[in-house]
C-alpha cells in the first residue's frame, strides 16, 4: 500500500466506514459505472458551478475499494471527502472560509487574524493543531488519542473559535468575513464531509499545502509534516477536556 | 479508467429522461406562498426580521448582501425545506414517472435543491408518493448537466432551460404556470398534463 495512503487511513479511525464523497472532472454513466462497479450506491451526485467539477456521495463502499479511492485520491485523480462519526470522533476540524461572494481565494487580513489567534488560543489550552490551506481559507485539524464525544467536541469548537473571532469584534472589524464552520457537527453530522489531506482545491486546483508559522510548505515537505503530526503531536482528550472546563470557567 | 470527460458525451441515451421536482412534480410555489411558517426563536432571529425575510421569500427575493452565508440564507434554506417536506405531488406527474418505469426508461430527478441537506427529505418525499428514479442529481445548471451526460430530455419548469434547452438540442418539456405568459420566444413545449409529454418523448 502506498505509505500515505496509510498515513491518511492511520490519521482517524472515526470516519464513518463506507461512505465517501468523490470531487472530480469526470462524470457520465460510464465513469459512474466505473466508480460503483467494485461496490457502493450512489446516494446523490452534483453538477456544480465551478466548470464542470462533479461530486458523488458514494455509500456502502467495502473496505479495500475504499483504499482503491484513496489510492486515487494522493495520485490527485480525484478527492476523496469523509465524514465524521455519528457518535464520537478522533479528529475534529475548524473550516474557515472567507465568507465573501466574490474574490474570496485571497486570505483577507480578518482570516489572518482568526487564524492567528485561534492557533495562539489552542497552544495555550495544551492543543497542537494542523493547519493546512484550503481554497477559501484553512482547515484547522486536531488529532486525539482517543474517540471523544461530539457533543463535547462541538462545544470546544464553538467556544474556540468565539475567542478567535473577539480581536475582530473589538477591533470594530467585520467579523462575519470569516466564516467557521465545525466538524463534526452535531446538526448536521450525516450531511457534511471534509476534504483528507493530499487534495487539490476544486476552484484553484493547488495542493493543500501545510501552514506553519513560517509559512505553506511545499508538497513533499507537507506529507512529512503530515507524517510528523500523527507520530507527535495527538493531542490527549484528558487536555480537551480540561480546556474544555476552563472555556466553560471563562464564559 | 474511462475517461468520459469533456462536453461531447461518449454515448447518448435514447430512453432517459430528467425530471425537476419543484413546481414540476409538484406544487412549491404554491405551498411556499399559503403554507404556514411558524416563528422559532431557535433560529436566532427577531419576530420581525423573520417576518420582513417570509416576505422577501415568497417575493422570489433575497436580501442584499457580498457575503455567502448569512442569516437571511439560513431562513431561506429552513422555509425552502418545509415547503419541500410539505409540497403535494402532482397526480399526473407520479402516474407519469410510474409509466416510465414501467416502460424501461432510466429516470433522472434533476432538481436545484441543495442535495447536502435535503437529500434525506427528498428521497422520503419521492418514496412517500411512490415516485420511482435511478439517480438523485443537483444541478444549477441543467442544460450543462443534460448535456454533458447525453440526456436529451429534459422536464423542468425553468425560464432559462425552456429558452435554451434547444440551443444545445435538449429537448424541454414544461407544465405552463400562469408565470410562464411571459416568456419569450423558444422551442421548448408547453404541456397542461403529462399524458402530452408521454406521447412527445415517444416521437
Amino acid at each position: 500500500m502506498d505509505p500515505r495512503v496509510t498515513l491518511l487511513k492511520e490519521f482517524s479511525s472515526g470516519f464513518i466506514e463506507g461512505k465517501a464523497k468523490i470531487e472530480t472532472d469526470q462524470f457520465g454513466f460510464e465513469f459512474l459505472e466505473w466508480l460503483l462497479s467494485a461496490g457502493g450506491a450512489l446516494e446523490y451526485g452534483e453538477l456544480t458551478d465551478t466548470r464542470l467539477l462533479h461530486k458523488y456521495k458514494i455509500v456502502d463502499i467495502p473496505e479495500h475499494r475504499m483504499d482503491d479511492l484513496m489510492q486515487l485520491h494522493v495520485m490527485k485523480q480525484f478527492n476523496v471527502c469523509r465524514y465524521f462519526g455519528v457518535e464520537k470522533n478522533d479528529v475534529f476540524c475548524f473550516n474557515m472560509d472567507n465568507n465573501h461572494k466574490t474574490d474570496n481565494t485571497a486570505i483577507i487580513p480578518e482570516m489572518s487574524s482568526a487564524l492567528d489567534t485561534l492557533r495562539t488560543c489552542l497552544l495555550g489550552l495544551g492543543c497542537e493543531p494542523l493547519i493546512i490551506a484550503s481554497g477559501r481559507g484553512y482547515h484547522v485539524w486536531m488529532r486525539l488519542d482517543e474517540p471523544m464525544d461530539n457533543t463535547l467536541l462541538y462545544e470546544f469548537m464553538i467556544a474556540t473559535a468565539a475567542r478567535a473571532l473577539l480581536p475582530l469584534l473589538v477591533g470594530g472589524a467585520d467579523h462575519r468575513a470569516v466564516k467557521f464552520s465545525f466538524y463534526p457537527d452535531i446538526n448536521v453530522i450525516d450531511a457534511v464531509s471534509l476534504r483528507l489531506f493530499g487534495s487539490q482545491h476544486v476552484k484553484n486546483n493547488s495542493f493543500s499545502h501545510v501552514f506553519t508559522p513560517s509559512g505553506l510548505l511545499d508538497e513533499g515537505d507537507s506529507w512529512k509534516y503530515f507524517e510528523h503530526f500523527i507520530r507527535n503531536k495527538t493531542t490527549p482528550t484528558a487536555t480537551i477536556k480540561a480546556a474544555l472546563e476552563e472555556l466553560r470557567k471563562a464564559t | 479508467m474511462p475517461n468520459p470527460v469533456g462536453l461531447i458525451p461518449a454515448n447518448t441515451y435514447p430512453r432517459i429522461i430528467a425530471v425537476d421536482l419543484d413546481d414540476t412534480l409538484n406544487n412549491f410555489t404554491e405551498t411556499l406562498q399559503h403554507g404556514e411558517f411558524p416563528y422559532s426563536p431557535a433560529d436566532s432571529l427577531s419576530r420581525e426580521t423573520f417576518e420582513h425575510y417570509l416576505q422577501l421569500i415568497r417575493n422570489g427575493e433575497s436580501e442584499p448582501s457580498d457575503l455567502m452565508s448569512t442569516g437571511f440564507n439560513y431562513c431561506h434554506f429552513k422555509i425552502h425545506l418545509r415547503c419541500w417536506q410539505e409540497a403535494r405531488a402532482r397526480p399526473n406527474g407520479v402516474e407519469f414517472m410510474q409509466w416510465l418505469r414501467r416502460n424501461q426508461w432510466r429516470i433522472v430527478i434533476c432538481t436545484r435543491r441543495d442535495m447536502r441537506r435535503a437529500h434525506d427529505s427528498t428521497r422520503v418525499w419521492l418514496q412517500k408518493n411512490d415516485i420511482p428514479f435511478d439517480y438523485l442529481f443537483m444541478a444549477a445548471n441543467k442544460i450543462a448537466f443534460c448535456r454533458a451526460w447525453g440526456i436529451k430530455h429534459l422536464v423542468d419548469d425553468s425560464f432559462f432551460n425552456i429558452i435554451h434547452g434547444k440551443e444545445h438540442d435538449i429537448n424541454v418539456y414544461y407544465p405552463i404556470l400562469p408565470l410562464h405568459h411571459s416568456l419569450p420566444s423558444h422551442n421548448a413545449r408547453g404541456f397542461q398534463t403529462f399524458d402530452e409529454v408521454q406521447r412527445w418523448i415517444q416521437e
